[in-house]
């Protein structure tokens, strides 16, 4: 009863603002609010319980328990952890560029959380809006933050903050190059730039991006890792290295504030990875069960479960992937991303363009159908799915060769063999160490 | 190999200047009090010099002036991750030196329990050195399998880490009561933790890059420095003081000695896991073979070693660490010098350092496995 | 420049290479030791979890742990076993035992001796090892080290350690768990 009494909330809540106020005021001020504080609030407890989620994912795999003692299975640690923070000294550096240093974390921030505005969370009013260049609205903003990051290390007055600040921004930038290219390959099925609609694409097509686009998947995650300056590419920021990087000067509550962009960024990453391969809000029978039923709240409610699903799956991901796996050096990094990553992509972007052209040209060949509608984008028939995945895999071993073309002569890539296997002795034994009966005079 | 042309360029706007940096005393990654001044070009190391002496303590003049047994306590503190290898070869010179004739039993128990301290010693070497290369997860699967051995040593000495584990003449308790199912449940669970950590870690193309052609020294430029243990082993030079002057009971044992061939970190790195395995195999037939009979020889009431001097070397985790002593027939030696390997390897840093990224400074500072305890005294 | 020569890879290894086998093989042991972690109660040999909830969970002491000193006292007659020797003073290498002794008129057989017993025992505990060198070298088995490890204190003041505080020991702190 409670469940319904929840999912009739919204309706609830519309009639009684609409008592007070206008309908235009309603729909297009005070609702938008109330998104705002919800995403806001759900993104930040996100953000909160993310830190908790890698204490524990980290300690298990560690064959440790991670944090136990603040709340039953330590489940109020972020709170004792951001109360913390709250309450030490503030300090800063003392010829820093003050008003610099107060802004940087704040914009770094912003930049990470503005962009939830456009993530499709669910269907109809699970997202705050919709607008028509969602993805090139993603791409802008969060490169919003690698400013930040300039700020920060430049207003510390400190050597070893600057160049930790450079270094993380240029690879920063280095794998947002290939970010935006790898997003193409999804744009094509799509044919629309709002995240919405790409959703949209994928749940009347009943299918998700990552079956045509396996390699773009893979370049979009591995290139926004490396955007989060997370594992294995968190070189700028390694305590192993020379300096904590950009935020060495930082501490307390500013440095809880980079820390907060840092996930929230992650978060940023797997809520668009979601949208554009995973398939959103989508989720096979969901529909089925819920709307066409007429049960449309409830049908908004499990589809933003199933996103939040996929979208934690990712960030397991991460999780697993940092402390799974050694680090990156920082050319072996930048390699990375201008060898592999950005040719990875354009090839992905030409095959892909190579598919689609051969899906409109085989449409109507020999009573061939392969394309249903271009409405909501590109809808295929069940033989043009098949051609379209069909593609997807060759993609994936054409990349192949074509980037060990590219490399072969490189020396990270010829290091499976040059190792050599170690080999074990059988030395002759010498004689035992005894003491001789004289010993010397000193 | 990496290599790297220093840019000679003539237009000054370009040339960069040097920079000076300091890996500090307190770094996460120097194990220990080192402080590594590096000058860099760039990110290259052009030049290296190390400062030690943060954790000099003066072991070898507090040793003028204490009795032989003594002296042993002070010894566990050189290299405190292998405290029970520097118990033993401060024991093994006295007792040498006085013409000891040591049990068969405490031999054999001595070269477990040493070969058990060389395991835990090279888990810590692991569970740093991937630290420092960023695999977390290695440290912590290490130090549970290290914690077991451990509790061993607890269970047997009364410490964990500085057991005062030998006395002149053998042992101060025969083994306790459990010993010898402890130890074959550890060498039984021990193979497999191994397989793991080689899982995550050999064929990893990250750790590969990491590893591979980084701080190369041959065969001939190792001896020439002096390097000892595994250093030297993993660039191909076939020496191991445990196969060419026997002691304790090596000379019954049965093992291999794996040689690299490179002489680069993952070389080293291979040639230390496989010591694990003959480490372990050591155990298994020292322990299948355990003969009875005391544990200590007869010892006079007072030691006083003959006048002269005596240099004894074993075969310890990091190395060849030796003990010179020279007495004067008193009950306190006149001089003790340890001949500390970590030291005499760390001598290996510059060169093995110059040319590669500040990154691989790092690695080359875990691959050479220095405890700064043995390097200050 | 490969120090080694290079065979070139097979069509396999170069597969294996592009798939990503070798990370994804040690990708595919952490997982193994996340659900272990959550399923699994073996911790030394299989993937369980090995943290002792230290101090809700008191750690197992061996019998031989060379942790806080302690004077014992005979069971039958409540009185000190030391009978003043200054043999584990001697054997201490930091010289941080001082024994003290006093003089008392016994009479035994008749006549009156003059007996040595124990005055004050002085051992400080910020200068001890814990070698148990004084532990072998007492002769009627009265310091003792035990298996008490939890030694510190408020103050420098508070590591020097009376007769009374080695006779009585030191009280644990309990937690609630």
């Amino acid at each position: 009863m409670a469940l319904i009494a929840l999912l009739a909330a919204p309706n609830f809540i519309d009639t009684l603002l609409l008592k007070f106020f206008s309908e235009q005021t309603v729909n297009y001020v005070i609702w938008p609010f109330i998104q705002v504080g919800a995403v806001v609030t759900i993104t930040a407890g996100w953000v909160a319980y993310a830190t908790y989620l890698e204490r524990k994912i980290s300690a298990f795999i560690q064959a440790r328990l991670g944090p136990m003692r603040v709340g039953p299975w330590g489940l109020l640690q972020p709170i004792a952890d951001g109360l913390k923070l709250l309450v030490k000294e503030d300090f800063i550096p003392e010829n820093a560029d003050r008003w610099v240093f107060f802004v940087a974390p704040y914009i770094a921030v912003v930049a990470a959380f503005v962009v939830m505005a456009v993530v499709p969370f669910g269907p109809d009013w699970a997202v705050i809006t919709d607008v028509n260049i969602g993805v090139l609205f993603v791409l802008a903003v969060s490169s919003v933050g690698v400013l930040a990051l300039i700020l920060a290390g430049w207003s510390s007055n400190s050597k070893y903050a600057l160049l930790g600040a450079l270094r993380s921004s240029a690879q920063m930038v280095s794998y947002e190059v290939s970010m935006g290219l790898a997003i193409i390959g999804a744009l094509m099925f799509g044919r629309t730039l709002s995240l919405s609609g790409i959703v949209g694409a994928q749940a009347s097509d009943s299918i998700w991006f990552l079956l045509y686009q396996p390699v773009g998947f893979v370049i979009f995650l591995i290139s926004g890792i490396a955007e989060n300056n997370r594992a294995p590419f968190d070189l700028p920021e390694a305590e192993s290295e020379l300096v904590a990087g950009f935020h060495t000067e930082y501490s307390g509550f500013r440095w809880s504030l980079f820390f907060m962009a840092e996930y929230a960024a992650m978060v940023v990453v797997t809520a668009v990875a979601t949208t554009l391969y995973l398939g959103g809000w989508y989720f096979p029978f969901v529909y089925r069960l819920t709307e066409a039923k007429g049960y449309h709240n409830a049908y908004v409610v499990v589809s933003l479960i199933v996103f939040l699903a996929k979208a934690g799956l990712l960030l397991y991901l991460y999780f697993w992937l940092r402390w799974t796996l050694p680090r990156f050096r920082y050319d072996q990094l930048m390699d990375l991303g201008w060898k592999w990553m950005l040719p990875a992509a354009l090839i992905n972007i030409v095959v892909s363009a190579i598919g689609v052209g051969t899906l409109q040209g085989l449409d109507g060949w020999h009573g061939m159908d392969t394309i249903r509608s271009v409405t909501s984008g590109l809808g295929l028939t069940p033989t043009g799915k098949v051609i379209a995945i069909a593609f997807g895999v060759a993609n994936l071993f054409l990349t192949a060769g074509i980037l060990s073309l590219i490399n072969w002569r490189s020396r990270d890539f010829n290091l499976k063999k040059q190792r050599s296997k170690i080999r074990l002795v059988d030395l002759p034994k010498g004689k035992p160490a005894v003491a001789p009966v004289a010993v010397s005079e000193p | 190999m990496h290599q790297v042309e220093i840019a000679t360029t003539q237009n000054t706007l370009l040339d960069s200047p040097q920079m000076t940096l300091n890996m500090g005393p307190q770094h996460p990654s120097t194990h220990g009090v080192l402080r590594v001044i590096l000058k860099l070009d760039g990110e290259t190391v052009i030049d290296l010099d190390c400062d030690i002496g943060y954790l000099h303590r003066g072991m070898e003049k507090i040793a003028e002036n204490r009795m032989y047994n003594m002296i042993a306590p002070y010894w566990d503190r050189l290299d405190y991750i292998a405290a029970v290898s520097n118990g033993l070869v401060w024991v093994e010179t006295v007792e040498q030196m006085m013409g000891l004739d040591v049990p068969k039993r405490a031999h054999y128990i001595r070269t477990i329990l040493t070969e058990l301290n060389r395991i835990a010693s090279h888990l810590l070497w692991l569970g740093t050195h991937a630290l420092d290369i960023g695999a977390v997860t290695i440290l912590l699967w290490a130090f549970r399998e290290r914690e077991e051995i451990l509790k061993i040593f607890e269970r047997q000495f009364g410490a964990r880490l500085t057991c005062h584990a030998w006395r002149i003449g053998g042992m101060p308790n025969d083994a306790y009561d459990d010993f010898e199912s402890d130890v074959r449940q550890f060498i039984h669970n021990f193979p497999n933790r191994l397989d793991e950590y080689e899982t995550v870690l050999n064929e990893n193309r990250i750790w590969l890059s990491r590893t591979v052609g980084i701080g190369v020294i041959s065969g001939e430029d190792a001896i020439a420095i002096g390097l000892s243990g595994p250093a030297l082993r993993g660039s191909g030079v076939a020496w191991d003081i445990r196969k060419a002057r026997p002691y304790a009971a090596y000379g019954d044992m049965d093992f291999d000695v794996p040689l690299g061939e490179n002489g680069d970190t993952y070389d080293r790195y291979l040639v230390r896991m496989e010591e694990m395995r003959q480490s372990r195999r050591i155990i298994q037939q020292a322990i299948d073979n355990l003969p009875g009979g005391p544990v200590n020889a007869k010892v006079p009431k007072l030691i006083k070693p003959p006048v002269g001097d005596y240099y004894h070397s074993i075969e310890g985790p990091k190395g060849e660490i030796g003990c010179y002593l020279v007495s004067d027939g008193t009950q306190q030696p006149w001089r003790v010098r340890v001949r500390p390997p970590c030291f005499i390897n760390l001598q290996a840093l510059k060169r093995l350092s110059i040319g590669h990224l500040v990154a691989d400074v790092v690695a080359i500072i875990g691959t050479l496995d220095i405890v700064l305890g043995e390097i200050d005294r | 420049m490969p120090l080694v020569p290079v065979p070139k890879p097979t069509l396999t290894q170069k597969l294996k290479r592009f798939f990503m086998v070798d990370l994804l093989k040690g990708l595919g042991l952490t997982l193994r030791f996340n659900l272990g972690a959550l399923t699994s109660s073996d911790s030394v040999a299989g993937k369980g979890i090995y943290t002792e909830q230290y101090p809700k969970v008191r750690p197992d002491v061996a019998p031989r742990f060379h942790g806080a000193p302690r004077l014992n006292m005979d069971p039958e007659t409540h009185d000190t076993l030391c009978i003043a020797c200054n043999l584990c003073a001697l054997a201490c290498p930091e010289d941080c035992i001082d024994v003290i002794p006093m003089d008392v008129e016994v009479v035994v057989a008749g006549k009156p001796r003059r007996k040595k017993v124990l005055d004050e025992f002085i051992f400080d505990t910020s200068r001890c090892m814990f070698c148990a060198l004084c532990q072998e070298a007492c002769p009627t088995y009265c310091l003792e080290l035990t298996q008490d490890f939890e030694l510190a204190t408020y103050s420098r003041a508070g590591f020097v350690w009376n007769r009374e505080m080695l006779e009585q020991g030191r009280e644990t702190v309990k937690y609630e768990s």
